[in-house]
Protein backbone atom coordinates (compact mmCIF):
# COMPACT_ATOMS: atom_id res chain seq x y z
CA UNK A 1 0.00 0.00 0.00
CA UNK A 2 1.32 3.45 -0.71
CA UNK A 3 1.41 6.77 1.30
CA UNK A 4 0.00 8.40 -1.82
CA UNK A 5 0.51 12.26 -2.13
CA UNK A 6 -2.92 13.28 -3.66
CA UNK A 7 -4.05 16.77 -5.01
CA UNK A 8 -7.11 18.64 -3.62
CA UNK A 9 -9.91 18.81 -6.12
CA UNK A 10 -12.28 20.72 -4.32
CA UNK A 11 -12.59 21.87 -0.53
CA UNK A 12 -15.21 23.73 0.87
CA UNK A 13 -18.62 23.95 2.71
CA UNK A 14 -21.89 21.96 1.78
CA UNK A 15 -23.53 22.77 4.02
CA UNK A 16 -23.82 24.73 8.04
CA UNK A 17 -21.44 22.01 9.23
CA UNK A 18 -20.04 19.44 6.58
CA UNK A 19 -16.69 20.67 4.36
CA UNK A 20 -16.17 17.88 1.32
CA UNK A 21 -13.28 16.83 0.08
CA UNK A 22 -12.12 15.68 -3.29
CA UNK A 23 -8.85 14.69 -4.64
CA UNK A 24 -8.23 12.04 -7.09
CA UNK A 25 -6.17 8.85 -7.23
CA UNK A 26 -6.39 6.23 -9.74
CA UNK A 27 -5.08 3.50 -7.17
CA UNK A 28 -7.59 4.09 -4.38
CA UNK A 29 -10.90 4.62 -6.12
CA UNK A 30 -10.62 1.25 -7.70
CA UNK A 31 -10.34 -0.39 -4.17
CA UNK A 32 -12.17 1.78 -1.72
CA UNK A 33 -15.82 -0.16 -0.41
CA UNK A 34 -18.28 1.96 1.56
CA UNK A 35 -17.30 1.70 5.36
CA UNK A 36 -13.68 1.59 5.04
CA UNK A 37 -11.92 4.86 5.97
CA UNK A 38 -8.18 6.46 5.07
CA UNK A 39 -5.39 8.23 6.57
CA UNK A 40 -5.10 11.46 6.31
CA UNK A 41 -2.09 13.50 7.05
CA UNK A 42 -3.25 17.34 6.99
CA UNK A 43 -0.09 18.58 6.65
CA UNK A 44 3.77 17.89 7.01
CA UNK A 45 5.83 17.71 10.41
CA UNK A 46 4.38 17.33 13.66
CA UNK A 47 1.88 19.68 13.83
CA UNK A 48 -0.91 18.16 14.10
CA UNK A 49 1.36 15.10 14.64
CA UNK A 50 -1.25 12.12 13.86
CA UNK A 51 -3.11 11.22 10.98
CA UNK A 52 -6.75 11.97 10.39
CA UNK A 53 -8.95 8.83 9.90
CA UNK A 54 -11.91 9.57 7.69
CA UNK A 55 -14.25 7.47 6.07
CA UNK A 56 -15.15 8.05 2.29
CA UNK A 57 -18.32 9.73 1.05
CA UNK A 58 -18.01 8.46 -2.58
CA UNK A 59 -15.52 7.48 -5.40
CA UNK A 60 -16.88 8.51 -9.13
CA UNK A 61 -14.32 7.29 -11.41
CA UNK A 62 -10.95 8.64 -10.05
CA UNK A 63 -12.64 11.15 -7.99
CA UNK A 64 -12.83 10.28 -4.31
CA UNK A 65 -14.88 12.75 -1.52
CA UNK A 66 -14.92 12.99 2.26
CA UNK A 67 -17.36 14.79 4.35
CA UNK A 68 -15.75 15.97 7.34
CA UNK A 69 -16.61 18.13 10.00
CA UNK A 70 -14.26 21.10 11.00
CA UNK A 71 -14.39 20.54 14.59
CA UNK A 72 -10.24 20.30 16.21
CA UNK A 73 -6.97 21.33 15.17
CA UNK A 74 -6.09 18.68 12.23
CA UNK A 75 -9.56 19.26 10.37
CA UNK A 76 -9.82 23.25 11.34
CA UNK A 77 -6.39 22.91 9.47
CA UNK A 78 -7.64 20.40 6.41
CA UNK A 79 -10.97 23.08 6.20
CA UNK A 80 -8.47 25.68 5.68
CA UNK A 81 -6.62 23.91 2.31
CA UNK A 82 -7.35 24.90 -1.24
CA UNK A 83 -7.45 23.77 -4.78
CA UNK A 84 -4.22 22.30 -5.93
CA UNK A 85 -2.65 21.97 -1.94
CA UNK A 86 -1.05 18.67 -1.32
CA UNK A 87 -2.19 15.91 0.85
CA UNK A 88 -0.64 12.62 2.23
CA UNK A 89 -3.50 9.64 2.36
CA UNK A 90 -3.15 6.29 3.15
CA UNK A 91 -5.94 3.52 2.80
CA UNK A 92 -8.36 2.17 1.78
CA UNK A 93 -7.98 0.81 5.42
CA UNK A 94 -10.43 -1.66 7.42
CA UNK A 95 -13.48 -4.29 6.69
CA UNK A 96 -16.56 -2.44 4.59
CA UNK A 97 -19.75 -2.76 5.42
CA UNK A 98 -21.75 -5.92 3.92
CA UNK A 99 -22.84 -4.87 -0.08
CA UNK A 100 -24.61 -8.10 -0.59
CA UNK A 101 -27.14 -8.91 2.05
CA UNK A 102 -29.49 -11.70 0.55
CA UNK A 103 -31.85 -9.06 -0.80
CA UNK A 104 -32.80 -8.06 2.68
CA UNK A 105 -34.19 -4.81 3.02
CA UNK A 106 -31.31 -2.20 4.27
CA UNK A 107 -32.10 0.07 6.89
CA UNK A 108 -29.25 2.43 7.80
CA UNK A 109 -29.42 4.83 10.67
CA UNK A 110 -26.96 7.51 10.38
CA UNK A 111 -25.97 10.63 12.73
CA UNK A 112 -23.24 13.22 12.59
CA UNK A 113 -20.32 12.40 10.59
CA UNK A 114 -21.83 9.17 10.71
CA UNK A 115 -23.72 9.86 7.47
CA UNK A 116 -20.83 9.62 4.58
CA UNK A 117 -20.08 6.20 4.62
CA UNK A 118 -23.68 5.64 4.74
CA UNK A 119 -24.47 7.43 1.73
CA UNK A 120 -21.69 6.19 -0.22
CA UNK A 121 -23.38 2.46 0.50
CA UNK A 122 -26.98 3.50 -0.39
CA UNK A 123 -25.48 4.86 -3.74
CA UNK A 124 -23.48 1.87 -4.18
CA UNK A 125 -26.00 -0.69 -3.17
CA UNK A 126 -29.52 1.13 -2.77
CA UNK A 127 -31.54 0.55 0.86
CA UNK A 128 -34.96 0.45 1.58
CA UNK A 129 -35.21 2.93 4.43
CA UNK A 130 -32.13 5.98 5.34
CA UNK A 131 -32.50 7.45 8.74
CA UNK A 132 -30.56 10.63 9.24
CA UNK A 133 -30.46 11.75 12.68
CA UNK A 134 -28.47 16.01 13.15
CA UNK A 135 -29.20 18.72 15.61
CA UNK A 136 -30.96 20.42 13.34
CA UNK A 137 -31.26 22.43 9.71
CA UNK A 138 -27.76 23.53 9.57
CA UNK A 139 -26.10 19.60 9.10
CA UNK A 140 -29.04 18.39 6.24
CA UNK A 141 -27.50 17.52 2.99
CA UNK A 142 -28.40 19.40 0.32
CA UNK A 143 -30.70 17.67 -2.64
CA UNK A 144 -27.98 17.04 -5.16
CA UNK A 145 -26.22 15.19 -2.43
CA UNK A 146 -28.51 12.28 -1.80
CA UNK A 147 -30.35 12.39 -5.32
CA UNK A 148 -29.97 8.80 -5.57
CA UNK A 149 -31.76 7.80 -2.87
CA UNK A 150 -33.80 10.61 -1.90
CA UNK A 151 -37.30 8.62 -1.55
CA UNK A 152 -35.95 6.25 1.00
CA UNK A 153 -34.62 8.64 3.63
CA UNK A 154 -36.19 10.30 6.46
CA UNK A 155 -34.82 13.24 8.67
CA UNK A 156 -35.15 13.93 12.70
CA UNK A 157 -33.97 17.37 14.00
CA UNK A 158 -33.37 17.55 17.70
CA UNK A 159 -34.62 20.44 17.25
CA UNK A 160 -37.57 20.17 15.10
CA UNK A 161 -36.17 22.35 12.73
CA UNK A 162 -36.52 20.11 9.87
CA UNK A 163 -38.07 16.75 9.66
CA UNK A 164 -39.26 15.42 12.26
CA UNK A 165 -38.76 16.20 15.91
CA UNK A 166 -37.14 13.01 17.57
CA UNK A 167 -34.10 11.33 17.94
CA UNK A 168 -33.32 9.49 14.78
CA UNK A 169 -33.96 5.90 16.65
CA UNK A 170 -37.14 6.18 17.06
CA UNK A 171 -37.44 6.51 13.90
CA UNK A 172 -36.04 2.95 13.58
CA UNK A 173 -38.40 1.79 16.71
CA UNK A 174 -41.46 2.68 15.17
CA UNK A 175 -40.49 1.01 11.19
CA UNK A 176 -39.69 -2.37 13.42
CA UNK A 177 -42.83 -2.12 15.90
CA UNK A 178 -45.05 -1.32 12.80
CA UNK A 179 -43.87 -3.63 9.92
CA UNK A 180 -41.94 -6.21 10.93
CA UNK A 181 -42.75 -9.71 10.93
CA UNK A 182 -40.11 -11.57 10.22
CA UNK A 183 -36.93 -9.98 11.38
CA UNK A 184 -34.82 -12.15 8.69
CA UNK A 185 -36.03 -9.94 6.42
CA UNK A 186 -34.47 -6.26 7.66
CA UNK A 187 -30.95 -5.68 7.74
CA UNK A 188 -29.53 -2.51 9.91
CA UNK A 189 -26.31 -0.88 9.23
CA UNK A 190 -25.39 2.19 11.47
CA UNK A 191 -22.79 4.91 11.87
CA UNK A 192 -22.94 7.84 14.21
CA UNK A 193 -22.50 8.82 18.02
CA UNK A 194 -21.61 5.76 20.03
CA UNK A 195 -24.47 6.76 22.61
CA UNK A 196 -27.20 6.61 18.87
CA UNK A 197 -25.62 3.14 18.02
CA UNK A 198 -25.88 1.79 21.60
CA UNK A 199 -29.49 2.53 21.51
CA UNK A 200 -30.04 0.99 17.90
CA UNK A 201 -28.35 -2.07 18.85
CA UNK A 202 -30.30 -2.45 22.17
CA UNK A 203 -33.65 -1.60 19.55
CA UNK A 204 -32.15 -4.53 16.79
CA UNK A 205 -32.01 -7.20 19.87
CA UNK A 206 -35.44 -6.41 20.80
CA UNK A 207 -36.64 -7.60 17.49
CA UNK A 208 -34.06 -9.44 16.63
CA UNK A 209 -33.29 -7.63 13.52
CA UNK A 210 -29.26 -8.21 12.68
CA UNK A 211 -27.10 -5.50 11.12
CA UNK A 212 -23.75 -3.99 11.38
CA UNK A 213 -22.20 -0.59 13.10
CA UNK A 214 -19.19 1.17 11.83
CA UNK A 215 -17.73 2.31 15.43
CA UNK A 216 -15.56 5.57 15.44
CA UNK A 217 -12.41 5.44 18.16
CA UNK A 218 -9.87 7.59 18.60
CA UNK A 219 -7.06 6.14 16.18
CA UNK A 220 -3.33 6.66 15.54
CA UNK A 221 -1.78 3.97 13.14
CA UNK A 222 -4.65 2.73 12.00
CA UNK A 223 -2.89 -0.66 10.94
CA UNK A 224 -3.93 -2.69 13.84
CA UNK A 225 -0.40 -1.58 15.93
CA UNK A 226 -0.71 1.13 18.84
CA UNK A 227 -3.75 -0.67 19.96
CA UNK A 228 -5.79 2.79 20.79
CA UNK A 229 -9.43 2.19 18.57
CA UNK A 230 -9.87 -1.02 20.67
CA UNK A 231 -13.74 -2.19 20.86
CA UNK A 232 -14.98 -4.68 23.02
CA UNK A 233 -16.49 -7.68 21.10
CA UNK A 234 -16.88 -11.46 21.77
CA UNK A 235 -12.43 -11.77 21.41
CA UNK A 236 -12.03 -9.11 23.80
CA UNK A 237 -10.49 -5.57 22.85
CA UNK A 238 -10.04 -5.78 19.06
CA UNK A 239 -8.74 -3.04 17.22
CA UNK A 240 -11.22 -1.35 14.83
CA UNK A 241 -9.17 -0.08 12.62
CA UNK A 242 -7.79 -3.48 11.22
CA UNK A 243 -10.83 -5.48 12.41
CA UNK A 244 -13.28 -2.83 12.38
CA UNK A 245 -14.51 -0.20 11.79
CA UNK A 246 -17.77 -2.34 10.78
CA UNK A 247 -18.72 -4.81 13.11
CA UNK A 248 -21.79 -7.05 12.51
CA UNK A 249 -24.26 -6.90 15.83
CA UNK A 250 -23.19 -10.53 16.52
CA UNK A 251 -19.44 -10.01 17.45
CA UNK A 252 -20.54 -7.57 20.26
CA UNK A 253 -21.61 -8.99 23.54
CA UNK A 254 -24.87 -7.61 25.00
CA UNK A 255 -24.94 -5.93 28.28
CA UNK A 256 -21.07 -4.75 28.08
CA UNK A 257 -20.21 -0.90 27.29
CA UNK A 258 -18.11 -1.56 23.62
CA UNK A 259 -16.39 1.56 23.32
CA UNK A 260 -15.52 4.78 25.50
CA UNK A 261 -19.15 6.51 26.52
CA UNK B 1 29.08 2.95 -0.12
CA UNK B 2 28.94 4.02 3.59
CA UNK B 3 29.78 1.40 5.88
CA UNK B 4 26.24 1.42 8.51
CA UNK B 5 27.46 -1.86 10.82
CA UNK B 6 26.51 -1.14 14.37
CA UNK B 7 28.20 -3.34 16.67
CA UNK B 8 26.83 -3.05 20.62
CA UNK B 9 29.07 -5.27 22.78
CA UNK B 10 29.22 -8.78 21.01
CA UNK B 11 26.36 -7.91 18.99
CA UNK B 12 26.55 -6.96 15.45
CA UNK B 13 23.61 -5.08 13.78
CA UNK B 14 23.65 -3.90 9.61
CA UNK B 15 22.61 -0.91 9.97
CA UNK B 16 21.47 1.15 13.17
CA UNK B 17 18.18 1.86 12.78
CA UNK B 18 15.25 -0.05 14.89
CA UNK B 19 11.84 0.44 16.49
CA UNK B 20 10.66 1.31 20.06
CA UNK B 21 8.73 -1.32 21.81
CA UNK B 22 4.91 -1.56 21.01
CA UNK B 23 5.40 0.83 17.88
CA UNK B 24 5.50 -1.73 15.82
CA UNK B 25 3.67 -4.55 16.54
CA UNK B 26 4.86 -8.57 17.08
CA UNK B 27 4.68 -10.20 14.02
CA UNK B 28 4.38 -8.54 10.17
CA UNK B 29 1.53 -5.97 11.05
CA UNK B 30 4.09 -3.33 8.92
CA UNK B 31 5.93 -5.66 6.22
CA UNK B 32 3.17 -4.44 3.69
CA UNK B 33 5.28 -1.27 3.66
CA UNK B 34 8.95 -2.26 5.50
CA UNK B 35 10.77 -4.87 4.44
CA UNK B 36 12.24 -6.18 7.19
CA UNK B 37 15.22 -7.24 6.79
CA UNK B 38 16.53 -4.00 5.64
CA UNK B 39 16.70 -2.80 9.86
CA UNK B 40 19.33 -3.33 12.11
CA UNK B 41 16.50 -5.26 14.14
CA UNK B 42 12.65 -5.32 15.27
CA UNK B 43 12.05 -4.87 18.86
CA UNK B 44 8.68 -6.61 19.71
CA UNK B 45 6.18 -4.86 21.55
CA UNK B 46 6.42 -5.93 25.12
CA UNK B 47 5.15 -9.71 25.78
CA UNK B 48 4.27 -10.27 29.20
CA UNK B 49 3.77 -14.15 31.05
CA UNK B 50 0.00 -14.17 30.38
CA UNK B 51 -2.15 -13.04 27.78
CA UNK B 52 -3.35 -9.27 28.77
CA UNK B 53 -6.65 -6.96 27.50
CA UNK B 54 -5.40 -4.24 28.51
CA UNK B 55 -6.97 -0.88 29.53
CA UNK B 56 -10.19 0.61 29.11
CA UNK B 57 -11.13 3.25 26.24
CA UNK B 58 -10.09 6.12 25.55
CA UNK B 59 -6.19 5.09 25.96
CA UNK B 60 -4.63 7.43 23.38
CA UNK B 61 -4.60 11.36 22.25
CA UNK B 62 -2.48 13.56 20.78
CA UNK B 63 -1.23 16.31 22.38
CA UNK B 64 1.42 19.16 21.05
CA UNK B 65 4.05 17.28 18.85
CA UNK B 66 2.79 14.14 20.93
CA UNK B 67 0.63 11.78 21.94
CA UNK B 68 -0.30 10.25 25.18
CA UNK B 69 -0.83 6.54 25.43
CA UNK B 70 -2.45 4.21 28.46
CA UNK B 71 -2.90 0.70 26.37
CA UNK B 72 -1.82 -1.55 29.64
CA UNK B 73 0.75 -4.08 27.97
CA UNK B 74 -2.55 -6.14 26.24
CA UNK B 75 -0.50 -8.98 24.10
CA UNK B 76 -1.37 -12.27 24.02
CA UNK B 77 0.94 -13.88 26.05
CA UNK B 78 4.86 -15.51 26.27
CA UNK B 79 3.02 -19.16 24.68
CA UNK B 80 1.54 -17.56 21.55
CA UNK B 81 4.69 -14.85 21.06
CA UNK B 82 6.94 -18.34 20.63
CA UNK B 83 4.51 -20.20 18.72
CA UNK B 84 2.96 -17.79 16.20
CA UNK B 85 5.58 -14.84 16.17
CA UNK B 86 9.26 -16.18 16.87
CA UNK B 87 8.66 -18.31 13.93
CA UNK B 88 7.61 -15.43 11.37
CA UNK B 89 11.53 -13.53 12.29
CA UNK B 90 13.32 -16.93 12.17
CA UNK B 91 12.68 -17.75 8.66
CA UNK B 92 13.04 -14.48 7.46
CA UNK B 93 16.53 -14.49 9.12
CA UNK B 94 15.29 -10.89 10.95
CA UNK B 95 17.41 -10.01 13.75
CA UNK B 96 14.92 -9.74 16.96
CA UNK B 97 14.95 -8.03 20.56
CA UNK B 98 12.19 -9.46 22.58
CA UNK B 99 10.77 -7.15 24.86
CA UNK B 100 9.33 -8.57 27.87
CA UNK B 101 7.47 -7.13 31.47
CA UNK B 102 6.49 -9.12 34.51
CA UNK B 103 3.98 -7.95 37.02
CA UNK B 104 6.75 -9.94 39.85
CA UNK B 105 10.76 -10.52 39.65
CA UNK B 106 9.65 -14.20 39.39
CA UNK B 107 8.08 -13.64 35.82
CA UNK B 108 11.00 -11.47 34.90
CA UNK B 109 12.81 -14.60 35.39
CA UNK B 110 9.83 -17.01 33.95
CA UNK B 111 9.95 -15.16 30.78
CA UNK B 112 13.90 -14.89 30.45
CA UNK B 113 13.92 -18.79 31.02
CA UNK B 114 11.30 -19.87 28.55
CA UNK B 115 12.90 -17.23 25.73
CA UNK B 116 16.54 -18.58 26.60
CA UNK B 117 15.04 -21.99 24.98
CA UNK B 118 14.69 -20.09 21.88
CA UNK B 119 17.93 -17.87 22.44
CA UNK B 120 19.10 -19.06 18.74
CA UNK B 121 16.24 -17.25 16.97
CA UNK B 122 16.90 -13.72 19.55
CA UNK B 123 19.25 -11.67 19.61
CA UNK B 124 18.66 -9.89 22.84
CA UNK B 125 15.77 -9.40 25.11
CA UNK B 126 15.13 -6.03 26.58
CA UNK B 127 13.52 -5.71 29.87
CA UNK B 128 10.70 -3.10 30.31
CA UNK B 129 11.30 -1.76 33.48
CA UNK B 130 9.54 1.35 32.82
CA UNK B 131 6.05 0.97 31.58
CA UNK B 132 3.89 3.63 32.99
CA UNK B 133 0.77 2.28 32.40
CA UNK B 134 0.54 -1.05 34.79
CA UNK B 135 0.42 -1.62 38.49
CA UNK B 136 2.28 -4.29 38.87
CA UNK B 137 5.80 -4.34 37.61
CA UNK B 138 4.84 -1.01 36.15
CA UNK B 139 7.13 1.64 36.67
CA UNK B 140 6.17 2.97 39.91
CA UNK B 141 6.41 -0.32 41.45
CA UNK B 142 9.69 -1.06 40.32
CA UNK B 143 10.89 2.51 41.70
CA UNK B 144 8.89 2.62 44.69
CA UNK B 145 9.88 -1.54 45.30
CA UNK B 146 13.59 -0.60 44.36
CA UNK B 147 13.20 -3.28 41.56
CA UNK B 148 15.71 -2.89 38.94
CA UNK B 149 18.85 -4.40 40.55
CA UNK B 150 16.64 -7.50 41.30
CA UNK B 151 14.63 -7.68 38.37
CA UNK B 152 18.14 -7.79 35.85
CA UNK B 153 20.04 -10.23 38.34
CA UNK B 154 16.75 -12.35 38.15
CA UNK B 155 16.76 -12.32 34.70
CA UNK B 156 21.05 -12.97 34.27
CA UNK B 157 20.52 -15.94 36.28
CA UNK B 158 18.39 -17.37 33.58
CA UNK B 159 19.84 -16.23 30.43
CA UNK B 160 23.18 -15.07 28.34
CA UNK B 161 21.48 -13.16 26.08
CA UNK B 162 22.29 -10.01 25.82
CA UNK B 163 20.15 -7.79 28.03
CA UNK B 164 19.10 -4.24 27.25
CA UNK B 165 17.13 -2.37 30.18
CA UNK B 166 14.90 0.27 29.24
CA UNK B 167 14.65 3.21 31.40
CA UNK B 168 13.03 6.51 32.02
CA UNK B 169 13.36 9.47 34.33
CA UNK B 170 10.57 8.36 36.58
CA UNK B 171 12.90 5.44 37.95
CA UNK B 172 15.05 8.30 39.40
CA UNK B 173 18.23 10.04 38.50
CA UNK B 174 19.08 8.13 34.80
CA UNK B 175 22.47 8.14 35.23
CA UNK B 176 22.12 6.54 39.06
CA UNK B 177 19.82 3.78 37.36
CA UNK B 178 21.41 3.41 34.42
CA UNK B 179 24.54 2.56 36.58
CA UNK B 180 22.02 0.40 38.75
CA UNK B 181 21.53 -1.57 35.62
CA UNK B 182 24.92 -1.89 34.09
CA UNK B 183 25.89 -3.50 38.00
CA UNK B 184 22.90 -5.75 38.00
CA UNK B 185 24.29 -7.51 34.77
CA UNK B 186 22.58 -5.38 31.79
CA UNK B 187 24.80 -5.24 28.79
CA UNK B 188 22.92 -2.29 27.43
CA UNK B 189 20.30 0.51 27.73
CA UNK B 190 17.30 1.67 26.21
CA UNK B 191 16.53 5.69 26.87
CA UNK B 192 14.15 6.45 27.17
CA UNK B 193 10.80 4.97 27.61
CA UNK B 194 7.67 7.72 27.77
CA UNK B 195 7.07 9.84 30.49
CA UNK B 196 3.91 9.91 32.14
CA UNK B 197 1.34 12.84 31.42
CA UNK B 198 -2.57 14.20 31.47
CA UNK B 199 -4.67 15.74 29.24
CA UNK B 200 -8.42 16.95 30.26
CA UNK B 201 -11.18 17.36 27.64
CA UNK B 202 -12.64 20.60 29.09
CA UNK B 203 -16.28 19.77 28.28
CA UNK B 204 -16.65 16.64 29.91
CA UNK B 205 -14.06 17.66 32.17
CA UNK B 206 -12.96 13.87 32.17
CA UNK B 207 -9.28 13.18 31.99
CA UNK B 208 -8.48 12.01 28.08
CA UNK B 209 -7.60 8.85 28.78
CA UNK B 210 -9.51 6.34 30.74
CA UNK B 211 -6.91 5.85 32.85
CA UNK B 212 -5.82 9.18 34.34
CA UNK B 213 -2.54 9.30 32.71
CA UNK B 214 -0.66 7.94 30.40
CA UNK B 215 2.79 8.26 28.40
CA UNK B 216 3.69 10.77 26.93
CA UNK B 217 6.02 9.45 23.09
CA UNK B 218 6.45 11.22 20.15
CA UNK B 219 8.70 14.97 19.16
CA UNK B 220 7.61 16.68 22.29
CA UNK B 221 9.70 14.47 23.87
CA UNK B 222 12.83 14.42 22.17
CA UNK B 223 15.26 16.71 23.61
CA UNK B 224 15.12 15.22 26.91
CA UNK B 225 15.68 11.77 25.71
CA UNK B 226 18.13 12.98 23.82
CA UNK B 227 20.28 15.12 27.20
CA UNK B 228 19.62 11.42 28.58
CA UNK B 229 21.63 9.25 25.81
CA UNK B 230 24.06 12.48 25.88
CA UNK B 231 24.46 12.18 29.61
CA UNK B 232 24.81 8.69 29.95
CA UNK B 233 26.83 8.12 26.93
CA UNK B 234 29.24 10.77 28.59
CA UNK B 235 29.59 8.57 31.85
CA UNK B 236 29.21 4.77 29.89
CA UNK B 237 30.76 5.07 26.94
CA UNK B 238 31.18 1.38 26.71
CA UNK B 239 27.56 0.79 27.43
CA UNK B 240 25.73 -0.01 24.41
CA UNK B 241 22.46 2.33 24.24
CA UNK B 242 19.10 1.90 22.05
CA UNK B 243 18.40 5.81 21.69
CA UNK B 244 14.51 6.22 21.34
CA UNK B 245 12.12 8.89 22.36
CA UNK B 246 10.56 11.33 19.14
CA UNK B 247 12.99 9.95 16.80
CA UNK B 248 10.93 10.76 13.56
CA UNK B 249 13.43 12.16 10.85
CA UNK B 250 16.97 11.70 9.38
CA UNK B 251 17.66 14.23 11.22
CA UNK B 252 16.23 13.23 15.04
CA UNK B 253 18.45 10.11 14.44
CA UNK B 254 21.66 11.86 13.64
CA UNK B 255 21.23 13.89 16.90
CA UNK B 256 21.09 11.07 18.51
CA UNK B 257 24.13 9.94 16.59
CA UNK B 258 26.17 12.54 17.43
CA UNK B 259 25.49 12.68 21.41
CA UNK B 260 26.89 8.94 21.53
CA UNK B 261 23.79 6.11 20.84
CA UNK B 262 24.45 3.19 18.86
CA UNK B 263 21.33 2.01 17.94
CA UNK B 264 18.04 5.03 16.55
CA UNK B 265 14.27 2.80 17.44
CA UNK B 266 11.84 4.64 15.54
CA UNK B 267 8.88 5.18 17.76
CA UNK B 268 5.87 7.10 17.30
CA UNK B 269 6.94 7.94 13.90
CA UNK B 270 5.87 4.46 12.71
CA UNK B 271 2.25 5.57 13.48
CA UNK B 272 2.18 8.78 11.26
CA UNK B 273 4.77 7.34 8.14
CA UNK B 274 4.95 3.40 8.48
CA UNK B 275 7.99 3.66 6.01
CA UNK B 276 9.57 6.37 8.90
CA UNK B 277 12.18 3.46 9.71
CA UNK B 278 13.42 2.78 6.09
CA UNK B 279 13.05 6.79 5.42
CA UNK B 280 15.41 7.12 8.53
CA UNK B 281 17.87 4.56 7.38
CA UNK B 282 18.06 6.06 3.48
CA UNK B 283 17.90 9.68 5.47
CA UNK B 284 21.28 8.76 7.13
CA UNK B 285 23.03 7.40 4.20
CA UNK B 286 22.55 10.57 2.19
CA UNK B 287 23.87 12.60 4.53
CA UNK B 288 26.60 10.36 5.50
CA UNK B 289 27.49 10.33 1.59
CA UNK B 290 27.67 14.26 1.73
CA UNK B 291 29.30 15.20 4.53
CA UNK B 292 31.90 11.97 3.55
CA UNK B 293 31.56 10.10 6.20
CA UNK B 294 32.57 6.20 5.10
CA UNK B 295 31.50 4.49 8.53
CA UNK B 296 29.23 5.65 10.62
CA UNK B 297 31.40 4.90 13.77
CA UNK B 298 32.95 8.51 12.77
CA UNK B 299 29.44 10.17 13.86
CA UNK B 300 28.62 8.42 16.59
CA UNK B 301 29.89 10.75 19.42
CA UNK B 302 31.24 13.45 16.96
CA UNK B 303 29.56 16.26 19.43
CA UNK B 304 31.49 19.40 18.51
CA UNK B 305 31.58 21.38 21.48
CA UNK B 306 31.20 25.37 21.63
CA UNK B 307 34.23 27.48 22.08
CA UNK B 308 34.15 29.47 25.07
CA UNK B 309 34.94 33.59 25.18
Amino acid sequence: MPDEIVTILENGRVNGRYYKLAFRSKGLSRKVLPGQFLEIKVREGCDPLLRRPMSYYRVTGERVEILYESLGRGTTLLASLKKGNELRILGPLGREFSGRINGKKRILIGGGVGVPPLAFLAERYGCYRFFIGTKSKKEVLPAREIHKFREEVRYTTEDGSYGKKALVTELLEELLEKEVKDPEDYFIQTCGPNRMMHRVLEIASQHGVEGEASWDERMACGMGVCLGCMVWTHKGWTPSCTEGPVFRFDEMPEGHLWTAE
Amino acid sequence: MVNLETHAGQLRFKNPVTVASGTFGVKDEFARFVDYRKLGAVITKTITLHPRQGNPMPRICETPAGMLNAIGLQNKGLEDFIEDKIPYFRERKIPLIVNIAGESTEEFSTLARELNRCRKDITALELNLSCPNIEAGGVRAIREQKLISRTIQAVRKETGLFIFAKLSPELGDVLETSREAVRAGANGLTLINTIRGMAVNVHSRKPQIAAGTGGLSGPAIRPIALRYVYEVKQALPKVPVIATGGITTWEDAVEFLIVGADLLAAGTANYVNPRATLDILEGITAYCREKKVKSINELRGSLVTHRRP
